[in-house]
């Protein structure tokens, strides 16, 4: 095992989709933390945690992934925050990408997806 | 009854699941991801879908039963019901959430629902005779054949 493993954060309300998330993460060699909502996933990053790649459910009580995208931003996280939602309607991508997120993904979140977004951030580990 | 049969009839009978609509191609990544590691994946987060979806409805029915019902707390319900039924790909039970938020009237929330309701136990009891011929399958010696 790598002596530094990358660490995604998952921020998302539902209890199975994080479980379903996590053993996908697993699969590909990440560690991941989770968040229930935007607000957790902000403290996290105010409290000094560094994340790799940060999956951001959009619908979630407290705070969403809209503003907690911009919060993250504005907190100087430069890591790619990836929009996850099933409702894929252009405004609320749009409303992600101007948040600042650099892609919005469709739920529910697949081996092949997951694949994509870690070669595209340049997040796999060699085989 | 024989290992071929018993393998005959899971595969007739998982099929019929997705072609009735029942369940999607989210339940068959589950199925990849069970693996030695972890070989009862599918089962344990099928079982925490029931108890999670369970709770969630009787949350649903007591609040829409309130003289002033609280519709925000509804749609949250309902909200997460639908994130779990997509995660393990119950399809008729995410459609008929969708619908629930989507298309029915604040008069008709109890017809939505029974509809909610009766898509959830339909697939609890289909997913439930799934893994019991898994475990047939299984404790007669056999493998349970892959569909993917």
């Amino acid at each position: 095992m790598a002596n530094s493993m990358l660490l995604a954060l998952l921020v998302e309300d539902n209890a199975i989709a994080r479980v379903v998330v996590s053993k996908l993460m697993v699969e590909q060699g990440m560690a991941l933390e989770e968040a229930e909502n935007g607000k957790a996933a902000v403290e996290s990053v105010k409290g000094g945690k560094s994340y790799d790649l940060i999956l951001m459910d959009r619908e979630m009580p407290v705070m969403d992934g809209h503003e907690a995208t911009k919060q993250l931003r504005l907190l100087g996280v430069k890591a790619p925050i990836v929009a996850l939602s099933a409702d894929t309607q252009q405004c609320h991508k749009d409303l992600f990408l101007q948040a600042g997120a650099d892609e919005f993904i469709e739920k529910p979140l697949t081996k092949d997806k997951l694949a994509q977004i870690l070669t595209k951030y340049g997040l796999r580990r060699g085989p | 009854m024989d290992l071929g049969n018993l393998q005959r009839g899971y595969i007739d009978y998982i099929s019929a699941l997705f072609h009735e609509g029942f369940l999607d191609s989210q339940f068959t990544q589950l199925q990849q991801l069970q693996d030695e590691s972890n070989p009862e994946f599918v089962l344990e987060v099928a079982t925490l879908f029931f108890e999670d979806s369970e709770k969630l409805l009787n949350e649903l029915s007591r609040t829409l039963d309130q003289q002033a019902v609280d519709f925000k707390k509804v749609d949250a319900h309902v909200h997460q019901l639908k994130g779990s039924s997509s995660s393990i790909g119950a399809q008729r039970v995410k459609n008929v959430c969708i619908a629930f938020r989507d298309i029915c009237e604040e008069t008709n929330k109890e017809g939505c629902l029974q509809q909610v309701k009766q898509e959830f136990y339909l697939v609890k009891s289909k997913l439930e005779t799934l893994f019991r011929l898994e475990r047939q399958i299984l404790a007669a010696g056999g493998s349970i054949p892959i569909m993917w």
